[in-house]
């Protein structure tokens, strides 16, 4: 059992106030990733964790113990740094029995870990070689392994997978994940790749500017974001935005921007009662979540093709619209016609899947 | 024209090693020579050699010289080397008022002339009761070396990451040990580095070890210098002392020398 608890933490550099009143609860066995821009303090909360940096306000707690004044060491946890920080003066071998050691472990039961490490892992072939002998995804192995030896209560990762190329990256990826599941240890990882996020993660806390913008299950981030930062983080291609206003006319509630207008379905009418015709609104709509047809039908934009990008199996269409462009994202065949380059094409909403925003306070409205 | 640039770069580089190593031939030879043979014109590089001259300078005071000189410059190392060590730690990870100013400071102590100091001492020591006495030019090297050790190993110790010092911590280390088993190791450069500069500069000192010693501390430089006598200058005797002198310096160069090409090299040869 590992409980993280945050309470209202708090962290300055200088006049940066780079964590603001940060609460958080990560569950026993949970993945929960920080995510957010360069500079948004998910970093800096993950160090006040490890206890590199003293918080100015506010409480962590491990199991209900308060370990804000514990010494790193002291605190069961382990660590994988973005850079790994592997001794360059250890072997393999060395480095896994670097923290048994401190623990004043008898050497045969330091043999001992070390084998289990090695097999779970699989690195026997270099246990007895310098880190500058590896390559990337070895030293990775190495940094996971020197982590897990010591049976942490809980695992800290900052951007663990930074440093391998693409194709690694997702190996290691899956990799990381079934290993989390297997031991159940709770982990704290953040990252800046949204995907990253979402495909590791239990539960993700969005951060911007020091704050959390929203926490939830990636299922949840991704259909409903709490407000605009997160809807265009969140997503890729991101969330096309619109500025727009709601109009009433002959009974109907319509959504109007400076190149388009349609109707809002009868469900989102409700949902938008209140909301004053005057208010400045901000329509978001993800790129999968647009329909393309070949002809006009009613309530149905017409657009212009103006770049074809094709993946493997999905097609990507940039449209433009007056002076904006959006993108578009489908699976090809599911597309039903070829866009072609300068054409016009007609496109949908899905309804179902649109959001309103308040453009003056970034709040989500539906 | 790339194979000639090649043989030009070669040559220029025998050459200046000539320049170098001949003073170090001419005294190997004349440590082998008798008087007559040092004395002969044109000089003759072919002869039978003595080990005469060897013999006189064990005779001399000059053992009782180096074995000064070896504790005045190892004990002045090693007192520089854990003091500068900890003052350059202390500089490059810790955030500390007036750092800036205090680095200087220290630098400043090492642009000292050493004869702009000499008569303070002097009357220093004088007061103490520690002339004459290995202490006293201990405590006198350990302020230039000290100062050097600290300017020298900041750079090694800024170099390395700090996260291989929080790994650490987080594997159970107490800052003291986190120093003892991470820092210092990665700094082994700097160290060596740093030890070879303090042991030289300390053995070849001249100036303060012949104005603060007279007989029991003399150091084997002033020892050499007063074999030129009135009587004339033995050269055979000053060029085996001269050896025997070089030595142990040679033999530690040697020792180190791995470690010292990667730390003249501030850490860039991997």
């Amino acid at each position: 059992m590992s409980k993280v608890v945050l309470e209202h933490l708090h962290c300055w550099y200088g006049q940066t106030h780079a964590v603001d009143d940060f609460s958080l609860v990560i569950e026993d066995g949970e993945l929960c990733v920080l995510l957010g821009p360069t500079g948004c303090g998910k970093t800096s909360t993950l160090r006040m964790v490890a206890g590199f940096v003293r918080p100015a306000a506010g409480d962590i707690y491990l199991d209900g113990q308060r370990i804000n004044d514990l010494y790193p060491g002291d605190r069961n946890i382990a660590m994988i740094f973005q850079s790994y920080a592997l001794y360059p003066h250890m072997t393999v071998r060395k480095q896994f029995a670097f923290p048994l050691k401190a623990a004043k472990m008898p050497a045969q039961e330091i043999e001992q870990r070390i084998k289990e490490t090695a097999d779970f892992l699989h690195m026997h072939d270099f246990l007895d070689r310098h880190p500058g002998e590896l390559s990337a995804g070895q030293q990775q192995r190495v940094a996971v392994g020197r982590a897990l030896i010591r049976r942490p209560k809980v695992f800290l990762m900052d951007e663990p997978l930074s440093q391998l190329d693409a194709r690694l990256r997702i190996e290691m990826r899956a990799t990381l994940r079934r290993l989390q599941q297997d031991l159940g240890i709770t982990t704290i990882y953040v990252t800046h790749d949204q995907l990253e996020a979402q495909s590791v993660g239990d539960k993700i806390v969005v951060m911007r500017r020091g704050r959390i913008q929203q926490v939830g299950s990636p299922v949840e981030i991704y259909s409903d974001p709490a407000n605009l930062f997160v809807a265009g983080f969140i997503g890729s291609p991101s969330m096309n935005f619109f500025d727009c206003r709601l109009e009433q006319r002959d009974g109907q509630v319509y959504v109007r921007s400076a190149n388009f207008t349609f109707p809002l379905k009868l469900e989102l009418v409700q949902k938008v009662r209140g909301v004053p015709t005057e208010k400045q609104l901000v329509l978001g709509i993800r790129p999968e979540h647009i329909q393309l047809s070949p002809e006009g039908r009613t309530n149905a934009i017409p657009t212009e093709v103006y770049v074809l990008e094709p993946q493997s199996n999905e097609l990507i269409v940039d449209l433009k619209l007056g002076d904006m462009s959006l993108k578009m994202r489908g699976d090809k065949r599911e597309i039903g016609f070829r866009p072609q380059l300068n054409h016009k094409v007609w496109m949908e909403f899905q309804q179902e899947h649109l959001h309103l925003f308040d453009k003056s306070s970034e709040v989500c409205i539906i | 024209m790339k194979r000639l640039k090649r043989v030009l770069g070669v040559v220029l580089a025998l050459f200046v090693a000539a320049m170098f190593l001949f003073p170090l031939l001419w005294i190997v030879l004349s440590s082998f020579k008798t008087k007559l043979e040092l004395l002969a014109v044109p000089p003759v590089f072919i002869f039978r050699p003595t080990v005469q001259n060897y013999i006189n300078a064990f005779n001399s005071d000059l053992p009782v010289q180096v074995r000064n000189s070896l504790i005045i410059a190892i004990s002045s190392t090693v007192i520089s080397i854990v003091l500068g060590s900890l003052t350059a730690y202390g500089f490059s990870r810790y955030a500390i008022k007036g750092s800036d100013f205090l680095q200087f400071w220290i630098l400043s102590l090492r642009m000292l002339p050493a004869i702009a100091v000499l008569v303070p001492f002097y009357l220093v020591f004088r007061t103490l009761g520690l002339l004459d006495r290995h202490i006293a030019l201990i405590l006198v090297y350990c302020l230039f070396n000290i100062s050097f050790a600290v300017w020298v190993l900041k750079g090694f110790f800024d170099e390395i990451p700090p996260e291989l010092e929080e790994a650490a911590m987080l594997d159970g280390y107490s800052p003291p040990q986190v120093f003892l088993k991470v820092s210092l190791p990665l700094a082994r450069a700097g160290l060596a580095t740093t030890a070879i500069f303090c042991l030289i500069q300390s053995l070849n000192e001249f100036l303060l070890a012949v104005s603060l010693t007279t007989r029991v501390a003399e150091t084997a430089t002033v020892g050499l210098s007063k074999m030129q006598t009135l009587m004339g200058i033995d050269w055979g005797l000053l060029s085996a002392g001269s050896i025997l002198f070089m030595l142990p310096v040679v033999i530690f160069t040697i020792l180190v020398r791995n470690e010292l090409v990667r730390g003249m090299s501030f850490g860039r040869m991997r």
